[in-house]
């Protein structure tokens, strides 16, 4: 494909502050609170459903929460201050986490008490209307938007939010939008120049009049509605535009604006009162406002908030869970317990298995069998780290359905007399495997039980520690010279579209590129050019998750390791605190002060 | 003096240009790319070169540094933030703001956990040092010594976690480790600051007390302290008049080296207590690649250094007669 989706690795090991910054994906998929329970820290995933709602979904206001009342502050901990606020700056989950508090785009994800979630019109009145090709989208918006200063939101700051995409200060967003309305793929800034000029991008249409805007893309994109749910989507007028300073200080359209902000020690939040409750169908906003404190460290913040006294009572992680050494913890006390919610990460981790290299599907299917991912999970932390992934798709992404090809559920430490017998079949026993991993104390620890593993199946490990700030781009070459890649995987929106063209196309193989298990087919390439242009989510989904059994069945190219669990607690008197699916972390704009 | 003075100002400036240099080659000898922080999660080759314009690092290395010497002078500017006044450490690659305006935010939570544990330590420190060298030999002096072994061999990491969950946590007898500037409120001030002092000074005790108690013994023990002691003098007069003279200069020599090292940032204890000074400021820098807070910092917390070590040298000529300035 002409568009290059290297849009995101899910990277762990890195510095402190890089992790955060990583490992958690943007907009995107459901996570799931813990089924409808979502207090309860042990109760093991449902699977989220991910649905596009109706027009009545979309229409304000939200569904008040049973005991709510507003008023209040709510405080916020975290380590690290939000590295942007410009929305078109924005792509890291963790600064989505204000973000959903101060800005607006034509779709977004309703959330309810169960994580599970409809793409919804926010803006829009409806989630938009796809031509019968897919490559012209039209949305109308509500009736009483409004910025913070009072000014009508109409669709020109719609457009103007795409339109300063191209503005050579943005460098940081997602390019999704501009790829699908230029059609140049990567090279999509020569197309436009920016709206700082005067001059507005010929595929975007609007009508203020009627309050619609149309676009015009250059391929067929049934899911583009998911894509606008971005925050480097949201709206911007031009008339409030500062430009380079926008990302200091951006006008709200959300229920909050910006009071104060000292980088990297606070920000306070307070009522946005030309916010009208009634045109979102999305946000509670009870508390009159949010006061954040920055540079608090993980595992002071998680002290304050087990020792839940003075102000802390009244506090959250913003993004930060719960650090290993607290889980126990958190688990065994019940007061505690009682004050905490989990979900888990969008996407997947998983060991990609180089085809190019492991030519034998036996093998590769032996290798799935050798596996012990128990003893992976035990070094994670044990069974609150996560869940054990057998599929490409994890459960927040549309059609996932759980299935066992390598009966990892029932001998998740692994099965060396099957992989064994499949060996023998294939003739290859003692077959060297070269396994490479970013260097890491965690990683350190996982080689050997892999390495133990892959001995007890009749295969001669080799293992490759690779320096972690350079893993991916080594990983990444294809003449790369290793068997089996530690590898993680985060879309993001919840379409399957997301993960398995990116990861097994055979156009998706190049250097610096993510299809790195190097899975060239015609039946999976065909299968993703017609699974892209189903119109249908629902039915996109069930196709999406047919090809995933398959490629797993027949082709396994990769080794499915875990779906990643994240704990949350939170201060005695904070209500209807829950996790966030899409970003991993407090879903903010949901809590309230417990009278 | 004067000479003295002048003569030092000038090698510290020397020092610190060989610094900046120094941080600049090592930064980008290093395999990793600033620009690639700005560059998201979709960095196209077009993209990064759009961000190292934006950042101002898209020229040879020598004519970086050359620009970021000039903007300490007469101030520079940037594509992608606008102009930078005179003196200009830069712009935070992560912050997009002035490094200077940073630090000036910065400094007085580590001047003041400096200042507040050096009190501390200074005081327990000295005291117990003079009195074990009173008792020597005695219950005293032993328990005392190997106090300040056990206390010197602790970690901050631990001890500080250890008394905010004792005192703080559990006791309620002390505040909750955390930074209000003194101009705003001095109790509220000293309140959040005495967990993070004691436990900083904990470890610096300990020395103080070892050096203290050594120097007091040798000195009380010199020729020109029999001699007073020998024409009548009393013991308390020869005691506090001319022995701590004699034993203080070398603890006035590592105290201005640890207090410069403190006021560059105490980075265990800042990250132990969430405190926001120059330590975490430098490890954050370090951790995002961004070099123009990084030479900033690192600037600081030299010229505090090389700043005590002429003050020290002045003040050992004032304690000891038998210094000289040359």
């Amino acid at each position: 494909m002409s568009l290059s989706r290297r849009n995101f690795v899910i990277a762990t090991s890195v510095a402190a502050a890089g992790s955060t910054l990583l490992s958690a994906c943007s907009s995107g998929n459901a996570g799931g609170g813990s089924g409808s329970t979502p207090s309860d820290g042990a109760t093991s995933y449902t699977g989220a459903k991910v649905t596009v709602g109706t027009k009545e979904d979309s229409t304000g206001p939200a569904p008040e929460i049973a005991g709510a009342k507003k008023g209040g502050t709510i405080y916020g901990l975290a380590p690290d201050d939000f590295s942007h606020l410009d929305p078109q700056r924005i792509y890291y989950a963790y600064n989505s986490t204000v973000a959903l508090l101060l800005h607006r785009c034509l779709t977004g994800y309703k959330i309810d008490s169960t994580g599970h979630q409809k793409l919804v019109g926010d803006l829009a009145t409806d989630t938009g209307t796809a031509s019968a090709d897919n490559k012209t989208w039209t949305f109308t918006l509500k009736e009483g938007l409004k910025w913070e200063d009072g000014t009508e939101l109409t669709v020109e700051d719609v457009r103007h939010g795409i339109e300063r995409s191209w503005a050579s200060f943005i460098t940081e967003g997602a390019n999704y939008v501009q790829s699908a309305l230029t059609g140049k793929g990567g090279k999509w800034r020569d197309a436009y120049e920016g709206p700082y000029k005067g001059k507005h991008l010929s595929q975007i249409v609007t009508d203020k009049a009627k309050r619609t805007i149309t676009f015009k893309l250059a391929e067929a994109k049934p899911d583009f509605n998911f894509t606008l749910a971005m925050h480097s989507y949201a709206a911007v007028s031009p008339k409030l535009d500062t430009k380079e300073k926008y990302d200091k200080k951006p006008a709200a359209c959300g229920p909050y604006k910006i009071k104060a902000h000292t980088t990297d020690k606070s920000m306070v939040l307070t009522r946005n009162k030309n916010w009208d409750p009634a045109t979102d169908s999305i946000r509670n906003a009870y508390p009159d406002g949010f006061e954040f404190d920055f540079g608090i460290e993980t595992l002071d913040s998680t002290d304050r908030l087990i020792a839940d006294q003075g102000k802390d009572q009244y506090a959250v992680s913003i993004y930060k869970g719960v650090p290993a050494e607290r889980i126990q913890k958190v688990l065994t006390d019940p007061e505690l317990k009682k004050r905490s919610f989990n979900g888990l990460l969008t996407g997947i981790y998983y060991y990609a298995i180089n085809t190019k290299r492991v030519t034998d599907l036996k093998v590769r299917q032996a290798l799935n069998h050798a596996w012990p991912l128990q003893q992976i999970r035990q070094i994670y932390g044990g069974p609150s780290a996560g869940d054990f992934a057998t599929s490409i798709l994890s459960p927040d992404v549309i059609g996932y359905k759980k299935y066992d090809a390598y009966g990892k559920l029932k001998t998740p430490q692994g099965d060396p007399a099957a992989a064994k017998k499949l060996l023998k079949e294939a003739g290859k026993e003692g077959m060297k495997i070269v396994y490479a991993y970013p260097q890491d104390p965690t990683y350190d620890k996982t080689k050997v039980v892999i390495e133990n593993a892959l001995k007890a199946a009749g295969f001669t490990p080799v293992i490759k520690p690779v320096d972690s700030t350079s893993y991916y781009d080594q990983i990444q070459q294809v003449d790369n010279s290793y068997d089996v890649m530690w590898f993680g995987w985060s879309p993001d929106w919840p379409t399957a579209y997301t993960v398995v063209q990116p990861l097994f196309d055979g156009g998706a193989i190049g250097n610096g590129m993510n299809n790195i298990s190097q899975t060239d087919v015609s039946w999976i390439n065909d299968g993703i050019k017609k699974n892209a242009v189903i119109a249908d989510q629902a039915k996109a989904g069930e196709a999406w998750q047919a090809l995933d059994e398959r490629i797993m069945k027949e082709v396994a190219p990769i080794i499915p390791e875990t779906f990643s669990r994240r704990y949350y607690v939170y201060g005695s008197k904070v209500g209807g605190a829950q996790f966030d699916p899409n970003f991993s972390a407090t879903l903010l704009y949901k809590t309230f002060v417990k009278a | 003096m004067l000479r003295f003075l002048i003569r030092r100002t000038l090698g510290a400036a020397v020092i610190l240009l060989i610094i900046s240099a120094l941080v600049f080659v090592l930064f980008y000898a290093a395999p990793r790319d600033p620009a690639r922080i700005a560059c998201g999660k979709v960095c196209t080759p077009e993209t990064l070169a759009l961000v190292k314009k934006n950042l101002g690092i898209d020229h040879p290395l020598p004519v970086q540094y050359w620009d970021w010497l000039k903007g300490l002078f007469v101030g520079r500017d940037y594509t992608a933030f606008g102009h930078c006044d005179a003196p200009c450490l830069g712009y935070s690659f992560q912050n997009r703001e002035p490094v200077l305006n940073t630090i000036l935010d910065r400094f007085p939570a580590t001047i003041s956990l400096a200042l507040g544990s050096s009190a501390v330590f200074l005081i327990f420190g000295i005291g117990t040092g003079m009195l074990a060298a009173v008792k020597q030999g005695k219950t005293l002096d032993k328990v005392a010594s190997s106090a300040s072994l056990i206390a010197s061999s602790m970690q901050i990491y631990v001890v500080g976690v250890f008394a905010t969950y004792l005192f703080v946590d559990q006791l309620h007898w002390l505040d909750r480790a955390n930074y209000t500037p003194f101009t705003d409120n001095p109790g509220a001030w000293a309140k959040g600051l005495l967990v993070p002092w004691l436990v900083l000074s904990l470890i610096f005790t300990a020395n103080y007390t070892r050096m203290t108690r050594s120097q007091m013994v040798e000195s009380l023990s010199e020729d020109y302290v029999r001699t007073a002691r020998a024409k009548g003098l009393s013991r308390r007069t020869v005691f506090f008049r001319f022995a701590w003279r004699g034993a203080m200069g070398p603890i006035v020599t590592i105290f201005g080296l640890d207090l410069g090292t403190l006021l560059g940032g105490a980075i265990i204890t800042e990250q132990t207590f969430s405190i926001q000074g120059l330590g975490r400021l430098s490890v954050k820098a370090v951790s995002t690649n961004d070099l123009p807070m990084l030479l900033g910092v690192v600037l600081v917390a030299a010229a505090a250094i090389v700043v005590f070590n002429i003050i020290v040298d002045a003040v050992y000529a004032l304690i000891d007669p038998r210094v000289r300035l040359a």
